[in-house]
């Protein structure tokens, strides 16, 4: 059958993408990875199955508005746990993309989510919510609200919102011990290397929409640490929420009306590089190139943008990271699947920590799971979001450690929450954050990072 | 039992039950939501089934199955779906009952080296959980992270180390099965020596029998190095005879894998090269493992013969990162190639090892004449091929071309001498061409055996077996033609054989094959001229001989090529092949080379009522259809006469000791013999033999000098009082280790989880004391298995072993399926119960 004709231009839509859909040979390989699959054990929530289902809207015998594309796609955590384990190289998270954009085309999305992109929508509007949050976060509002809610139901998920907002208070650089530097410190300050060595001399820091509001804090360690390493940090005017949430909920156009904003603001500001401190983000701005490409006159500056975008860990391990002063004492390392499934870094921020004098780094079990953030998951999909955060939160928790560390702040707001609903007493901290710290204590880097 | 083409599908009533008790997760009725499930791992076969359950263990898969055979639907079992013959997938009527949520590892016993672990839990899975213990679940499927051990039981499933440790069947010790009408049957576990061995029918039965939802199986440890090579040859000729010489030379490596120039490329074009030697027409993998010391030897002497075969170049690994590197073309091979058209059908066929070059030479004459692109990966060191055709399924031509060249191909391996699939199983692709390997006789015996598990024909229908395979059922009064043949009391042909059996049938003679059976026989049959070797292939490793073959004699012939029968133990002197065959005696070395019934490959029986059987083969992977040799072997005569079998030889080791403690109660030898058989580098054999007079512990070592020496330095440790004694000296303390006769009844059979030696001797002294026997036996306490010695040649009960009443109905129906008229003696069979 050609394509897509039963149910319309919809389905001719991802019958465009038939191509990457045949890659699939359906060996099963990618079921034991998928956390829905696993927990849920039918196969239409696994990412061959929702691959199979894809493909059957591409060839025309599945309606994109049917309740099995719209729902089996819509649980789907877009971890893409689903594609290092795949021998045949399937794109998985950017065909997810164009299903998503199908099935929102075929059918409106659920209320909660439309709220959310509607807010991620302008970031006046972000501004003011998450102002409003960190407010509550500092008060300690957010904890003692989320105390008065039932668990379950709509409630739940508001209940679940405010536990993550409280969950993205800092982490108390006291948990991890040692002062002054040791054997392992190299000798202050370190001499920064001739920027033709590194490729880059001046760099833009994207401050984000949710890192902006609520963990300013990691931005600000971000820069401290690039400076230290020689790099010339300048602000980017005019850039803003990267679009990730939209194109995950398949709103591929809003996504590129973010991506062009960036792209502008990042060219007028003339830098090198932009290093991100999301992994959520840094998957995106690193898809730009794709998401534009049919867009003759944006084209090429997407792609230039996507080749010169670095996750924080990826610009740190240019030239370092260098030994500071000890923290004593254990860290959890989990590493967002944004990070390590999307952007294939898996091994930077396990070296970051390790430069770390002092410090122990352990992994949980299952060292790669994801931890059921996935953007709004936790607050759209309460229940299995909730049970996937639950599993993980024990899992940190039973390393023992004192502080989980997870270098996006999907992740570290839900695995904050599920931690504190475990009764877990650890803190969570960015990767970035603790190799400011050891700089700070070594006396490299002058102002205090912490703070909120 | 031609299954109904158009079966009710559930009842909107029965959906409504099922959720009720299973929860609304678990019952898919959705038809878009079920649209994936109507793949498995060869996916241009599309069939979609009318709903899906997922029970959470045996009692909701039992009562879900009731429910639904109750109503006429039938059922298909299905696991992750990675099945590569369209074995587990529903058409419209049917249901598929899921092991995805029957995740649960429920034991795990490091001492006792075994796991029971719920159906859906994946191969990879319990290797890991049984890491720590230093142990590990043996056979590996490349697909082994994805697949559930439900379906690895389903397919008999091997992997590319099954070269040393056998595949799938040879670690099942027993089965929870959900048969049909929802009944429920335990199989094997420790109750079971000496029963029919309905665990291994089972295993391979495709879904067809039942569905399985919990397995125990045995672990084995860990091995402490690995040293892996890679060599590349100029031509593919090359590399298949270094594998020979390697096999023949004694050495038995783990693993021995060969890429042709195609994969080679394949891999090398691809974003997984692996760096591979790109002019190479052939790359040979070859891995070995045990203790460290030893290994270096065994790589070198392995490099030696590549080289001496025309190796262009040898690498070797010690470390895992370089060992990876060397395997990873291999593994990747699946993906690489899968990236280079859309569809590719992995192809699956077995040959005897010594004609793989000869075979691979004509699959590569069909791919040009069709005009495909074929890539050969095997595991070369048991001749199991993988043809990849590429393909694009859109395109009508190609596929038909695909087709036909895939029929082409099987032809060439049945030519050979091998088989049409050597470990994916026949599902729904390859039913066209049992008639390939099977005759209208053997098929119609699979379709009986299936009838006695499924007698509605519910369990997976229109798998493995061609539509009218079974022929109609005995009638004494529609006696068979015989092509003028007449009955003969000393057959010399089959033909007369089975004229004689036939005619005794019809007649009512009793008959008894074994002659062990006092009082049974009406009608003496004489066999004995069934003693030649009819065909010895020492370079594969196989011998076909006739059944009154003394074991002697076979021994003697074999070992002028340096082999042997690998089958060990006290009794076996004057006995006849065919007696170790149909009695399946415990082998002492069975825990390191197989037990008897893994080491028949293939066998010719004449059926009580007449039929000649010709079941199994000459090569070593064999999963065409059910295992109906498996249930021949330690049949003790009940299910026909046998005429041939067809063995699985080893080359004898370059050394082989015994370490001997002796004491004059076999008591005070069992923490010896359970501290040398819990040695991380276990020796080949721990046996206890014992009487009256005394008891005698024997210790085996075989394999190269290094091998040997560092089993000698580490039983030093743990048994520093033991004699040392060469092969042949070992022979006779071994014969020492008083025994009936194979032939001969009168021993009850004792097992327990290997490890629980004390417990098994305790045992052992209460059933001689009960039966009023002095306490004599033998135990070969690696496994766990042996047996004691019953006074005035009193046997075991037929049926003693099991007690499961399904499994007795079942095990008594297998009997009447091949002696309709009961002239053979039971056996191990137990009589039919009544039919309600
Ligand atoms: C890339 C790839 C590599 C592979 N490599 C190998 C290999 O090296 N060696 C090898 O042998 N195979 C290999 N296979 C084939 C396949 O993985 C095996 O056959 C595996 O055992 C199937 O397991 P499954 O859980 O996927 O079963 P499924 O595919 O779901 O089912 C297979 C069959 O088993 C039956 N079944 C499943 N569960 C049960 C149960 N609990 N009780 C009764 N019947 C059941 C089904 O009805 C069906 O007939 C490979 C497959 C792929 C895709
Ligand atoms: S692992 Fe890749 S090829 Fe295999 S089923 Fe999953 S997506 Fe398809
Ligand atoms: S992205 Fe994650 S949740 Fe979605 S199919 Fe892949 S593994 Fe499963």
């Amino acid at each position: 059958m050609k394509g897509g004709e039963a149910h319309g231009p919809l389905a001719r839509a991802l019958a465009g993408e038939a191509e990457a859909l045949d890659t699939c040979v359906h060996c099963g390989f990618c079921l034991p990875a998928c956390p829905t699959y696993v927990r849920l054990g039918d196969e239409a929530d696994s990412p061959r199955g929702r691959l199979h289902l894809m493909r059957a809207v591409a060839e025309g015998r599945l309606d994109p508005v049917s309740d099995a594309f719209q729902s089996h796609l819509d649980r789907c955590l877009g971890c893409r746990a689903c594609e290092p384990v795949c021998p045949s190289g399937v794109p998985y998270g950017r065909l997810l993309e164009h299903a998503r954009a199908t099935a929102r085309e075929a059918r409106t999305p659920a209320p909660a989510t439309r709220g959310f992109l509607r807010l991620f929508a302008s970031s006046r509007r972000i501004r003011w919510v998450f102002g409003l949050g960190r407010l509550a976060r500092d008060t300690g509002g957010a904890r003692l609200l989320s105390r008065l809610l039932p668990r379950m139901g709509r409630l739940g998920a508001l209940r679940r919102a405010l536990l993550m907002v409280a969950g993205s208070a800092p982490w108390r650089p006291g948990v991890l011990g040692g002062n002054g530097t040791d054997a392992a410190s190299e000798p202050s300050p370190p001499r920064p290397p001739p920027p033709e060595a590194t490729g880059f001399a001046t760099a833009g820091v994207l401050a984000g929409c949710v890192q902006g509001a609520l963990y300013a804090r990691v931005g600000r360690a971000t820069a401290a640490v690039l400076e230290v390493h020689g790099v010339d940090v300048r602000p980017v005017p005019g850039q803003g929420c990267c679009g990730a949430l939209h194109a995950h909920a398949g709103d591929l156009e809003g996504a590129r009306v973010r991506a062009r904003a960036n792209i502008a603001a990042f060219e007028r500001a003339g830098v090198d590089r932009m290093v991100v401190d999301a992994a959520g983000c840094g998957a995106a701005m690193k898809e730009y190139g794709h998401w534009l490409a049919h867009d003759p006159a944006w084209a090429d500056r997407a792609l230039r943008l996507s080749e010169r975008t670095l996750d924080v860990h990826e610009a740190v391990a240019v030239w370092g990271p260098r030994r500071g002063a000890p923290l004593v004492g254990t860290v959890a390392y989990h590493p967002p699947c944004h990070l390590h499934n999307a952007q294939d870094v898996g091994d930077a921020p396990l070296r970051m920590l390790a430069a770390i004098p002092g410090l122990e780094v352990r992994r949980a079990q299952g060292p790669e799971e994801c931890c059921g953030g996935a953007g709004i998951y936790g607050v759209t999909h309460p229940e299995l979001g909730g049970a996937i955060g639950a599993d993980r939160a024990r899992a940190l928790a039973d390393t023992e450690a004192r502080c989980v560390a997870t270098g996006n702040p999907g992740c570290m707001m839900q695995i904050a929450a599920h931690l504190h609903e475990e009764g877990a007493a650890m803190d969570v901290a960015h990767p970035v954050e603790l190799l400011a710290e050891s700089y700070r204590r070594a006396g490299w880097i002058r102002t205090r990072p912490g703070g909120p | 039992m031609t299954p109904d083409p158009h079966p009710p599908a559930p009842s909107p009533a029965l959906v409504r039950d099922l959720r009720r008790r299973l929860g609304d997760a678990a019952v898919i009725t959705d038809p878009d939501r079920l649209l994936v499930y109507e793949a498995d791992g060869l996916p241009h076969y599309r069939r979609r089934p009318s709903a899906v359950v997922l029970p959470l263990d045996t009692d909701e898969t039992a009562w879900a199955v009731e429910r639904l055979h109750g109503a006429g639907v039938p059922v298909v079992p299905r696991g992750a779906g990675t099945g590569l013959s369209g074995g587990a997938l529903a058409g419209p009527g049917a249901v598929m009952v899921g092991t995805a949520r029957m995740r649960r590892i429920l034991a795990l016993e490091p001492a006792n080296r075994r796991a029971r672990v719920q159906a859906g839990v994946l191969n990879a899975d319990l290797s890991r959980a049984a890491a720590p213990h230093g142990l590990h679940y043996a056979p590996d499927p490349s697909s082994q992270t994805a697949c559930t051990l439900g379906g690895n039981v389903a397919e008999n499933s091997g992997g590319p180390h099954c070269l040393k440790y056998g595949v799938t069947r040879r670690y099942v010790r027993g089965l929870t099965v959900v048969g049909a009408g929802g009944r429920v049957a335990e199989l094997g576990g420790d109750a079971g020596p000496g029963a029919p061995d309905l665990v291994g029918l089972f295993v391979g039965s495709e879904g067809c029998f039942g569905l399985a939802t919990e397995i125990e199986v045995g672990l084995v440890p860990v091995s402490e190095g690995v040293r892996t090579l890679l060599a590349a040859f100029a031509r593919l000729e090359e590399a298949g005879a270094a594998v020979t010489a390697i096999i023949a030379s004694g050495l038995l490596p783990a693993a021995l894998e060969i890429l042709d120039r195609a994969t080679i490329t394949a891999v090398e074009e691809s974003v997984f090269a692996a760096g591979y030697p790109r002019a190479a027409a052939a790359v040979l993998v070859v891995e070995f493992d045990g203790p460290d010391s030893a290994l270096d030897d065994e790589a070198d002497r392995a490099e030696g013969l590549c080289r001496e075969h025309g190796a262009t170049e040898v690498r070797r690994a010690r470390d895992p990162d370089a060992r990876a590197q060397l395997w990873k073309g291999r593994k990747k091979a699946f993906g690489a190639m899968g990236r280079l058209a859309p569809d590719m059908v992995v192809q699956d066929a077995t040959v005897p090892r010594s004609r793989l070059p000869e075979v691979l030479g004509r699959i590569e004459a069909i791919a040009r004449a069709h005009d495909l692109h074929v890539a050969n990966v095997f595991h070369a060191g048991d001749g199991n091929l993988h043809p990849n055709i590429l393909f694009d399924r859109r395109d009508p031509a190609w596929v038909a071309r695909v087709e036909v060249a895939s029929r082409e191909i099987m032809e060439v391996c049945v030519e050979a001498g091998g088989t049409i699939t050597g470990e994916h199983g026949v599902g729904l692709d390859k039913r066209p061409y049992m008639a390939l390997v099977h005759g209208p006789a053997e098929l119609d015996a699979m379709a009986r055996v299936r009838r006695v598990f499924d007698p509605q024909g519910l369990w997976n229908p229109g798998k493995v077996l061609p539509d009218g395979a079974e022929g109609p059922p005995w009638r004494r009064d529609a006696p068979p033609r015989r092509a003028g043949v007449r009955p003969e009391a000393a057959p010399r042909t089959l033909e007369e054989l089975a004229a004689t059996l036939a005619e005794a049938s019809e007649r009512g003679w009793r008959v008894d094959p074994l002659g062990d059976t006092p009082g049974w026989a009406d009608l003496e049959l004489d066999c004995r001229r069934w003693g030649d070797v009819e065909r010895y292939e020492p370079a594969d490793l196989t011998v076909t001989a006739g059944a009154a073959m003394p074991l002697s004699t076979l021994a003697t012939q074999t070992a002028r090529s340096g082999q042997w029968w690998p089958v060990d133990g006290p009794g076996l002197e004057g006995a006849t092949v065919g007696q170790v065959v149909l009695g399946a005696p415990e082998s002492a070395v069975a825990a390191r080379l197989g037990g008897v019934r893994d080491l028949v490959l293939g066998l010719a029986l004449v059926t009580g009522d007449g039929r000649v059987l010709r079941l199994g083969g000459g090569v070593v992977k064999n999963v065409a259809g059910f295992d109906l040799v498996r249930l021949v072997v330690g049949s003790r005569g009940a299910l026909g006469v046998l005429a041939t079998v067809t063995l699985r030889l080893h080359p004898r080791a370059a050394v082989d000791r015994s370490w001997v403690l002796q004491a004059p109660r076999p008591e005070a030898l069992m923490g010896p013999a359970l501290e040398a058989a819990a040695l991380d580098w276990p020796p080949v054999a721990v046996e206890l033999g014992w009487d009256d007079l005394g008891a005698t512990l024997a210790v085996r070592g075989m394999g190269s000098a290094a091998e040997v020496a560092e089993l000698r330095h580490r039983l030093g440790r743990v048994l520093p009082a033991a004699r040392e004694a060469d092969a042949a000296d070992g022979a006779l303390v071994r014969a020492g280790l008083r025994a009936p006769a194979v032939g001969a009844p009168g021993r009850a059979p004792l097992a327990g989880p290997a490890g629980a030696g004390d417990e098994l001797l305790a045992r052992g002294r209460t059933q001689a004391d009960e039966a009023g026997a002095p306490f004599a036996g033998w135990l070969a306490v690696d496994r766990g298995r042996g047996w004691v010695a019953l006074p005035g040649g009193a046997g075991p009960d037929p049926g003693a072993g099991l007690d499961d009443a399904v499994a007795r109905e079942w095990a008594a129906g297998l009997k009447e399926s091949f002696d309709p008229a009961g002239i053979l003696p039971p056996g191990p069979f137990p009589a039919g119960e009544p039919t309600p």
